[in-house]
């Protein structure tokens, strides 16, 4: 092939960011559109657990098995994404014997290190189990932050030459005589990072090659092209607690069921999940009763949640797929696979793949089988490096160090930071101006907000998902106007409020299922605040600029008649 | 009623407000995460942290000393971003917090602050703090009073030259951080203790208590019984305040004991000097818990000590007979206010002798934190012969050991600049406090003398 191709890769979540970098890293020109935020749809609605694969170990031992690889990788090249916890299956008295013991075979058989510990032992590395669980199987899972993941995979694309654009939206697809050529996109605001306010409009991007990582949207991208695409999107619901209740990632040793699962992130735990097939992957019902369920469940292995403090909840929505011959009933019957779906083969479509199903731990094998598919098509002889070159973050970097002697950051703050920014602290933290705390709960400050708003654009959302700001037990509550006004040293007025407007309402929408005890207090603090000192309690949905001149219309032009200065409305002196 | 019995504590009725309880421990079971260590898992306590800051608003240090961040980033918000892993540290500025526990009066929700100041304080000191280091050895004898006290006690006079003569203290402010602005406080010559024994100890305090309530028409075996947690102050600085309990005591027909004990561990907490204040702890709560059982209740005329006792040993120990300890320790003023009528015999009393003063009484942060701020007030409005005025609701500054470092000794002043003032402003000049380190900054910083409310009881109803 003469020239670079040209592959449009659609879905900034894990598995796009992937192809994206995977590609890139070949030398292959890539644009990569989102219609949202990097990490929008499913990937951004994860548990954040690192599968070591032992979940998977009885039922589907080839989904296990990639995982238990895919989990080793990524420990390497994304340690700062990675907390390796380890992770415990947990036997109660009624649960069965006999399938624990094919839990521990299973790992065995699909080379994931597995132990057999005694409830003495298991209650000693995790003091708040019940008190009368029976034993545990260790194994290696993990946490992993899947905004900071996607970032990073993104940003290393960019560093190889991509062209990222989120909150764009593939509105068709082109096709000319049966291949797909290119897509036609609608950005909300102008190319590159998102500026609020700026303008957007259509483009026709021509490719040589697209490829559709859309997960449990894939079916409407496939629409578009006239070729379908059986994604069985399946809704689970997560809670997020305000606190670790546990360090370790805890399974309920289970065939299979509802809310067996605590994962530790970062400074939160996270309760999972349920497993319900939905039409809509975007309009699905959300309700409390599934929330209520999985704290009810979950608190038969670690008791103490039934009172702990919940801080929201949410749904995601998993991209299941099967081969259409298949036709499992039971949403968690579905094969947690993944399949490449070569639309020339399949559908006699030519210039278009997608890739369904999968699953998060196993993005970058995803990532490095549809590039090297695509490669294949283009003649272009490169070898996969994504498993073994760090992400930007990842190279090395030790969180032990002397905070204060540093960065002038308190201990716990200054490792949470570093533990965000992986290698990249000195360059972020390191500064001569001043650093304030801006986000309390999360021990973030002003370098690392600042650092976000320079790759996110006038995003706050964006902003948190980079640095975690506003996901701590106050939702926002004292940071989403500090946020904004970082925001505005660089962004206007109309510009920052729009953003603050978002950052507030996506805060709240989540809280929604979590309002009871000590949450509920929080929003009415947080309610009150907002709505009196921030002027928040008018219809955020009226859009309406806020007429300033009704509260203070600023100084009149000096009257040059007048002899002595008069007051400014707000009481400062006039004139000097 | 019984006197052995314990306050009423109902519950309110259904329909009464009732506001969040502070500190109680009871929202969450906080685990022993290493059954072998002091150490607890704390984190769940910053479920009940609004972020509010209403502790930070109250914290006397933080309104002096701007690089300490504040009782809530040093306790919920530490907690939360705390890791369990071995290399997690503690942040120094732990140190910089002195103990007064105002933060968890502050609290609206119960976040139990000073437990989680304390536990980390104590991590910190274990873990990060070089323990050549001199500021180590200075808190360590700092927080260690009593061992020198005791040392003390044995050549009051010579102690009392020495620990004030001015090269002696410039010395120690050279070499150990320990300020040379403030005086020492006189060593009795003769202790508590040994008084107690010269009077006869329990046995004799039993005969002059059915005495008493002989005269009092009270029957003779009534089941009054008190074990005294006199402290280390009061046995080797003012036994006046000590000997004024008995004598109170002993009027209203209490028969005492002064068991054994060593110091409340409350300097300790302060300088995150845990296994000292364990081993302390284990000795008073052994013999008070087995005295407790016997029908005995707990006394203590420092509201430190008493503090100590109630809250703080439950919330960082787990020792056998802790929370009885706890449920049955009570300061010396409250006790008799529950259990006598200790407002009618005050309204009935006068004063005339060298005691009938205007009185600027200063309610300690700890008593503070025990609900009984306005007791002395109260109690003592109600006298004829004495005034006494309530010098408003700042810290004294002082917090034990923390006004007598050197590089605190400014902030301490400085917290304590709005009590001088109220007392320089009220009517007379002798001060009242139940705290012995309140009454020292008292003294510092106004010159006054300064009494503890046992000594006016005494005055007021013992003949």
């Amino acid at each position: 092939m003469p020239s670079t191709p040209h592959v449009v890769v659609i879905g900034g979540g894990s598995t796009g960011a992937g192809i994206a970098r995977d590609l890139s890293m070949r030398g292959v020109e890539v644009t990569l559109l989102e219609q949202g935020n990097l990490t929008h749809g499913t990937t951004g609605r994860m548990h954040g657990l690192l599968h070591s694969g032992g979940r998977y170990a009885v039922a589907d031992q080839a989904s296990a098995e990639e995982c238990i690889e895919e989990n080793r990788v990524l420990r390497d090249i994304a340690s700062h994404c990675v907390e390796m916890t380890g992770g415990l299956f947990v036997k109660r008295p009624e649960d069965s014997e006999e399938y624990f013991q094919e839990k521990l075979a299973g790992c065995r058989e699909c080379g994931i290190p597995a132990e057999v510990i005694s409830a003495e032992e298991a209650r000693s590395m995790e003091p708040h189990l019940a008190a009368d669980i029976e034993k545990a199987i260790t194994v290696p899972d993990g946490a992993v932050d899947p905004f900071r993941l996607v970032v990073a995979n993104a940003a290393s694309a960019q560093e190889h030459g991509a062209r990222i654009e989120t909150h764009s939206t593939v509105t068709d697809l082109l096709v000319e005589d049966e291949e797909v050529v290119g897509v036609e996109v609608e950005h909300a605001s102008g190319p590159g990072k998102r500026v609020h306010g700026t303008e957007g409009g259509r483009e026709e991007i021509r490719a040589d090659y697209v490829v559709n990582a859309t997960g449990a949207w894939a079916g409407r991208i496939g629409e578009m092209a006239g070729v379908d695409i059986e994604v069985r999107p399946s809704k689970g619901v997560m809670t997020i607690m305000n606190v670790r209740q546990v360090d370790t990632v805890i399974n309920r040793c289970k065939p299979k069921g509802d809310a067996d699962i605590v994962v530790p992130h970062e400074t939160t735990a996270i309760l999972g999940t349920t497993d319900e097939e939905v039409d809509d992957p975007e309009d699905y019902p959300e309700e409390q009763w599934e929330v209520d369920m999985m704290i009810d469940t979950l608190k038969e292995l670690v008791p103490m949640l039934e009172k702990a403090r919940t801080i929201r909840s949410f749904w995601g929505v998993r991209p299941l797929y099967e081969p259409p011959d298949v036709g499992s009933e039971d949403p968690t019957d579905i094969t947690r696979d993944y399949f490449l779906l070569d639309h020339a083969e399949r559908d006699g479509l030519d210039g278009m793949t997608s890739i369904v199903g999968g699953k998060f731990t196993t993005y970058r094998m995803m990532g490095e089988e549809i590039s090297d598919h695509v490669c294949e098509k283009f003649g272009i002889d490169a070898d996969c490096r994504t498993d073994e070159v760090p992400l930007p973050g990842s190279e090395e970097f030790s969180v032990l160090r002397d905070y204060m002697d540093e960065f002038g950051l308190r201990s716990p703050i200054g490792r949470r930071s570093v533990e965000r920014l992986g290698s990249r602290a000195e360059e972020v933290l390191d500064t001569d101006e001043p650093n304030p705390v801006v986000c309390g709960c999360e021990g973030v400050t002003r370098a690392e907000v600042q650092d976000a708003i320079e790759g996110a654009g006038s995003d706050l959302n964006a902003v948190r998902i980079r640095t975690r700001a506003s996901m701590g037990n106050c939702q926002g509550g004292f940071c989403c106007h500090r946020l904004a006004n970082e925001l505005s040293r660089e962004y206007d007025e109309v510009t920052t409020r729009a953003a603050w407007d978002e950052l507030l309402q996506e805060r709240w929408k989540g809280q929604r299922h979590a309002l009871w005890g000590e949450q509920l207090s929080q929003a009415m603090l947080n309610y009150a605040m907002q709505a009196a000192t921030q002027n928040r309690d008018s219809d955020p949905a009226d859009g309406d600029d806020i007429e300033f001149a009704a509260f203070d219309g600023g100084r009149e032009a000096p009257d040059p008649s007048a002899d002595e200065a008069g007051v400014a409305t707000d009481g400062g002196e006039d004139g000097h | 009623m019984s006197d052995a019995d314990s306050p009423p504590t109902d519950a309110p009725s259904d329909d009464s407000f009732e506001p969040v309880e502070p500190n109680t421990g009871e929202e969450f079971e906080p685990v022993d995460v290493f059954p072998d260590s002091e150490d607890f898992d704390l984190r769940p306590g910053a479920d009940s942290c609004y972020k509010c800051s209403t502790c930070d608003t109250n914290c006397p240090v933080a309104e002096v000393d701007d690089e300490f961040p504040g009782p809530k980033f040093q306790g919920p918000e530490q907690w939360r971003l705390k890791q369990t892993d071995d290399d997690h540290t503690v942040d120094d500025s732990i140190m910089d917090c002195s103990n007064c526990m105002r933060c968890d009066n502050a609290c609206p929700s119960g976040v139990p602050l000073s437990q989680m100041h304390n536990t980390a304080r104590g991590e910190y000191v274990s873990q990060e703090m070089s323990k050549t280091s001199v500021e180590y050895w200075r808190n360590r004898i700092l927080s260690n009073y009593r061992t020198s006290a005791w040392l003390a006690s044995k050549l009051p006079r010579v102690a009392n030259f020495a620990m004030n003569f001015g090269p002696a203290r410039w010395l120690m402010e050279k070499t150990m951080g320990v300020t040379k602005e403030r005086e020492f406080p006189e060593f009795a010559r003769q202790t508590f203790r040994e008084w107690w024994a010269s009077e006869g100890g329990a046995a004799g305090s039993r005969e002059r208590a059915r005495e008493r309530r002989e005269r009092r028409g009270d029957p003779v075996d009534a089941d009054k019984k008190i074990a005294y947690f006199h402290g280390c102050y009061s046995n080797y600085n003012t036994p006046e305040v000590a000997k004024a309990l008995v004598r109170v005591y002993e009027h209203f027909g209490y028969e005492i004991v002064v068991p054994d004990q060593k110091c409340s561990g409350t300097p300790m907490f302060a300088n995150g000097m845990l296994a000292d204040a364990r081993r302390h702890a284990e000795v008073n709560i052994s013999s008070m818990a087995d005295l407790i059982e016997e029908g005995y209740d707990a006394i203590a005329s420092c509201t430190s000590c008493s503090m100590a006792l109630r809250q703080e040993y439950p919330e960082l120990f787990d020792i056998e007979g802790v929370d009885d300890v706890a449920a049955h320790t009570f300061e010396s003023v409250e006790y008799l206010r529950i259990h006598e009528d200790l407002k009618g015999a005050v309204q009935a009393a006068e004063i005339d002798d060298d005691l009938a003063e205007e009185f600027a009484y200063h309610a300690p942060c700890h008593a503070r934190n025990q609900g009984l701020d306005r007791q002395a007030v109260e109690l003592f409005g109600d006298l004829d012969g004495v005034g006494i005025e309530d010098v408003g609701d700042s810290c004294s500054g002082i917090s034990g050991t923390y006004g007598w470092k050197a590089e605190k000794y400014e902030k301490s002043m400085q917290i304590g600049e709005e009590m001088f003032e109220h007392m320089e402003a009220a009517d007379g000049e002798v001060g009242m406090t139940e705290c012995p380190t309140c009454a020292m900054q008292m003294e510092h910083g106004t010159g006054y003398e300064i009494r503890h409310p046992m000594e006016l009881l005494e005055a007021a109803l013992v003949d």
